[in-house]
């Protein structure tokens, strides 16, 4: 069979990597991905271990690496990608990487210092001379003495020092939202004895953020001594920025031309700067992404070299690792062909192991999403039956009969299949939004989903919930209106009546593909598919169980344990057909011998099925088949007595078998090679199942047999087993339960939507018109509610099918995957 | 009508009855064929026979021969079951179809 029917086989290794060429191997395994190295010093803390010198320098670079990404990404710049392929560097190598990167981070701090320091000047001077532009505007001497001898009688100051009548001026820049309570306090401060003017001036860059800031630059004129040291401490106070303010207009503008040239300068040394900038950044982009990937390679053979445990001279590192048989001549090639790059040999060899190895299962594209769904339930215990490949084909088939309908299978497959025809494209494989992400891992599954369910919607003969009759149908009207004489009159007066398929001619025969369409047509419509689902869907479920315990034989025949098929899965089966089963029995016998001429008097199988648990019988129901007393209670007989079978036959013949054993090794006790003959049977038999401890011989640390715990976990196997067989047969039922719902769902939105468009009156182009919005209204609720989530709510119950109902009688997913060693980043 | 073309009863009796156009309207009449069970359990049984048991032998050597083969005879195995147990859920049915008088009218006149 194909290498997914069970885990491939994988053993533990045991790799000798002398010191020399220990580093070159490693890192020749992580390109490879072959093996998964088990920590052998797991009891030393991360600090102690051997390379953890190596792995802090690296983790320092990694540090330095962001800083020099984050300037990168600041800056507007993005980091190509590495090209792939890249091995990981030399030990002695990454002294010279570490000392490029130190220097290139110095230099970018160095030259984005000196930029920030050259914008803050810059914007000074700017400030500067936007406040020395102000000054030009409103005339200054005049308007100045004569205002305050208009506003303020106090002129004549008590103060006798105060004759001078000379302005002063403060000029200055403050920011916008300060301005108005910067004005305020002024006046109330200096009560009238000062004028000031505020302008607004365009907006500078701001040094820090680099956005546009508006500032207001204002001019004070004063007179007196104090009013100054006033204005001065308030204008500090308010953190504004005051520069000098020469009176004479000449000054003023020699200063504002002085400035202005300033500025330029500046701008052209600020202009040199950025370039340099620039350059360094290229710099960074160039060599940074394949430092990046050698570093991260770097660390993680470090990582990995801690993993391993030094021998006793000191001469080579010893690993254990996990490996794929399969893998192992590449294995061999691998560690061959690095270390003897370095002159020496590397070793490898198998040794046995107690524990129970990591799961294998190779996937491609294709099987990775049905995997992937097996797993998220759990992972297969090593070698045991892997349910992926029956899943390929049973769960879209689960699926599409909780969702039959042919319009809606069809966009799901339209759908599925656009993803699948566009997954090579760049941009679909790099998007990053989660749910499209979700779907489109899902693709393989979704195809397979959509195109059962057009197969079912055949059968179930729906089509956006309506009918097609593609052949004629088996019921015929006019023949029943013929014989019971149905005239106009008396249908008139009827408002229903019923095809009775006892009337010759009425039932011409059964419909050749799937349901008749009349039935689409017909009233009592759910009384028929009802009875036919819920019949479909026990059937499927009796089918279903009876694999999956079938699937536990291959389990039993694989690992040894021949009894158990004859103390297990025989009861099981018994139990499990001889009640479902015959339950299967009866329902299709009814359909096959129970005409409609006795349908006044049909037995109730559900009155049968009833009565045979009871023991008991209803005169009033006939019974289906002659024998039928004397077979149901022999049937309920046997399966009872397979209980006890079930709960007592392992752990008993375990129990013999451990006695058995003990008897052996007490007459044989110093033959420790007898043993041996049993020890494969044992040790896969003891990787098989856990209650059988009982190792034989040999084993002498093996776990002691311990009959009360195989007691126990077989009354819970039992327990679980029979009624699970009762509570998941009726767990089937939600196959019926949901495909009634979408087929409801689907033809309201068909009745009141759609059919209530299209039998609009009017003319044509009114109608026409109308049928847009009433079409769009159709397609989004159709995509809405019945494709996303009625497709979601299939997706999950038959999933939870699959898991629980399935899975439980034959699957114990308690194994753990194969992880290996390897450099490629995970993008799940 | 068709009760006048064929006089009550005999036409309808499980036998293929053909006319070539109904007299009144001039559209052909849909044949009315009586399903025979035979036919199309054959039919199926072969197909999903030749998908199930014939095709395994089909599938070119590779390393994903054997899921080839497992899907080709799981879609077999539970195509032909939901296709078999819709046909024997229909073959003697117990009760018709209750229909509508308007329903009744028009199917009379259209399908037959």
């Amino acid at each position: 069979m194909g290498s997914m029917f069970r885990s491939e086989e994988v053993v533990l290794v045991q790799l000798f990597l002398p010191t020399a060429a220990a580093y070159a191997c490693v890192s020749q395994l992580g390109e490879l991905g072959l093996v998964e190295f088990r920590d052998l010093n797991a009891s030393v803390s991360a600090f102690q271990r051997r390379f953890v010198v190596d792995v802090r320098r690296c983790e320092e670079l990694e540090k330095t690496f962001a800083f020099l990404q984050e300037e990168v990404r600041r800056a507007g710049l993005t980091l190509p990608l590495p090209e792939a392929g890249l091995p990981a560097p030399l030990p002695r190598d990454l002294l010279r990487i570490q000392e490029e990167t130190d220097r290139l981070a110095q230099e970018l701090r160095d030259v984005r210092g000196n930029q920030q320091a050259l914008r803050a000047q810059l914007h000074q001077l700017q400030l500067h001379s936007a406040v020395l532009g102000q000054g030009h505007g409103p005339p200054l001497a005049a308007s100045h003495t004569d205002g305050p001898l208009e506003r303020s009688p106090l002129l004549q100051s008590p103060g006798g020092p105060h004759q001078d009548l000379r302005v002063n001026f403060v000029a200055g820049a403050v920011e916008p939202h300060k301005a108005a309570a910067l004005e305020r306090l002024l006046w109330r401060a200096c009560r009238g004895f000062l004028i000031a003017s505020f302008r607004e001036v365009e907006p500078l860059e701001d040094p820090v953020t680099g956005e546009p800031a508006t500032w207001m630059t204002f001019l004070i004129s004063y007179w007196g001594e104090q009013i100054g040291q006033k204005i001065r401490k308030i204008t500090d106070c308010f953190h504004c920025h005051v520069f000098p303010f020469v009176e004479q207009e000449e000054a003023r503008r020699a200063a504002l031309q002085q400035l202005q040239q300033q500025s330029q300068e500046l701008q052209e040394v600020l202009g040199e700067t950025e370039r340099f900038l620039s350059q360094v950044l290229g710099r960074v982009q160039r060599l940074l992404p394949p430092w990046q990937v050698q570093i991260r390679k770097m660390k993680a053979v470090y990582l990995a070299l801690n993993q391993c445990s030094v021998s006793t001279t000191h001469k080579c590192l010893i690993a254990e690792a996990w490996c794929a048989t399969r893998d192992l001549p590449t294995l061999h090639q691998a560690l061959q062909g690095s270390s003897s790059e370095a002159g020496v040999s590397a070793v490898v060899h198998r040794i046995p192991c107690r524990d129970m190895p990591p799961t294998l299962i190779r996937t491609n594209r294709f099987t990775a999403s049905f995997q992937g769904i097996v797993d998220a339930y759990g992972v297969g215990r090593y070698q045991e039956v892997n349910p992926a490949p029956y899943t390929i084909i049973t769960f879209p088939f689960l699926f599409a009969v909780m969702f039959g309908d042919v319009g809606h299978g069809l966009l799901m497959f339209l759908f599925a299949l656009a993803m699948v025809l566009a997954e090579n494209r760049p941009a679909v494989k790099t998007a990053q939004n989660e749910i499209w992400r979700t779907f489109f891992g899902g693709r393989y599954l979704l195809l397979l989903m959509g195109l059962f369910s057009v197969y079912t919607g055949f059968i179930y003969n729906e089509c956006f919930s309506c009918a097609t009759a593609v052949f004629p149908s088996g019921w015929s009207v006019a023949a029943m209106a013929n014989q019971s004489g149905w005239s106009d009159a008396f249908l008139a007066q009827q408002p229903l009546l019923s095809l009775d398929p006892n009337v010759t001619g009425v039932f011409l025969g059964p419909y050749p593909f799937g349901i008749d369409p009349v039935w689409s047509l017909a009233v009592n419509h759910l009384s028929f598919l009802n009875s036919f689902k819920m019949k479909m869907s026990v059937i499927l479920g009796v089918t279903h169980m009876t694999f999956g315990v079938v699937l536990g034989v291959f389990n039993h025949m694989h690992f040894g344990q021949w009894h158990r098929l004859l103390l297990e899965t025989l009861p099981e089966l018994v139990f499990l057909l001889g009640l479902f089963g015959y339950l299967v029995f009866l329902v299709a016998y009814k359909w096959l011998r129970v005409t409609a001429a006795s349908a006044a008097s049909a037995p109730s199988i559900l009155i049968h099925f009833i009565n045979m648990f009871l023991f008991s019988s209803s005169p009033t129901n006939r019974p289906l088949f002659s024998g039928q007393e004397m077979v149901q209670p022999t049937l309920v007989v046997l399966a009872l007595a397979m209980v006890p079978v079930l709960l007592l036959g392992t752990p008993l013949f375990l129990h013999r078998e451990h006695r058995r054993c003990h008897s052996r090794r007490r007459q044989q006790p110093d033959e420790d090679t007898a043993g041996l003959l049993d020890l494969p049977d044992a040790s896969l038999a003891s990787q098989g199942s856990d209650e059988e401890k009982a190792g034989c011989p040999g084993d002498r640390e093996e776990a002691e047999f311990v009959l009360s715990e195989v007691f126990m976990h077989q009354a819970i196997h039992t327990i679980e087993f029979c009624l699970g067989c009762i509570s998941n047969t009726a767990s089937y039922l939600r196959l019926w339960a949901l495909s009634l719902a979408h087929a409801q769902l689907s033809q309201v939105l068909w009745a009141m939507v759609m059919r209530a468009g299209l039998s609009l009156g009017g003319e044509m182009g009114v109608a026409a018109v109308v049928l847009v919005p009433v079409f769009a209204a159709f397609a989004v609720m159709t995509v809405a509610i019945l494709l996303v989530m009625e497709g979601l709510s299939a997706f999950l119950h038959a999933l939870r099918l699959h898991w629980v109902e399935f899975q439980n009688k034959f699957y114990s997913g308690t194994g753990y995957k194969l992880s290996p060693f390897t450099f490629a980043v995970e993008d799940e | 009508m068709l009760g006048a073309h064929c006089p009550g009863g005999t036409c309808a009796h499980r036998s293929i009855c053909n006319s070539d156009s109904h007299p009144g309207l001039g559209i052909p009449l849909r044949a009315m064929t009586a399903h025979s069970f035979a036919l199309p359990v054959i039919i199926f049984t072969t197909f999903w026979g030749l998908i199930g048991i014939a095709g395994p032998w089909f599938v070119p050597k590779g390393p994903n021969r054997g899921v080839i083969i497992t899907m080709l005879v799981a879609t077999a195995v539970c195509c032909y079951l939901f296709w078999l147990i819709a046909i024997l859920a229909q073959l003697n049915p117990l009760f018709g179809p209750q229909l509508k008088n308007e329903t009744i009218w028009y199917v009379h006149f259209l399908w037959e």
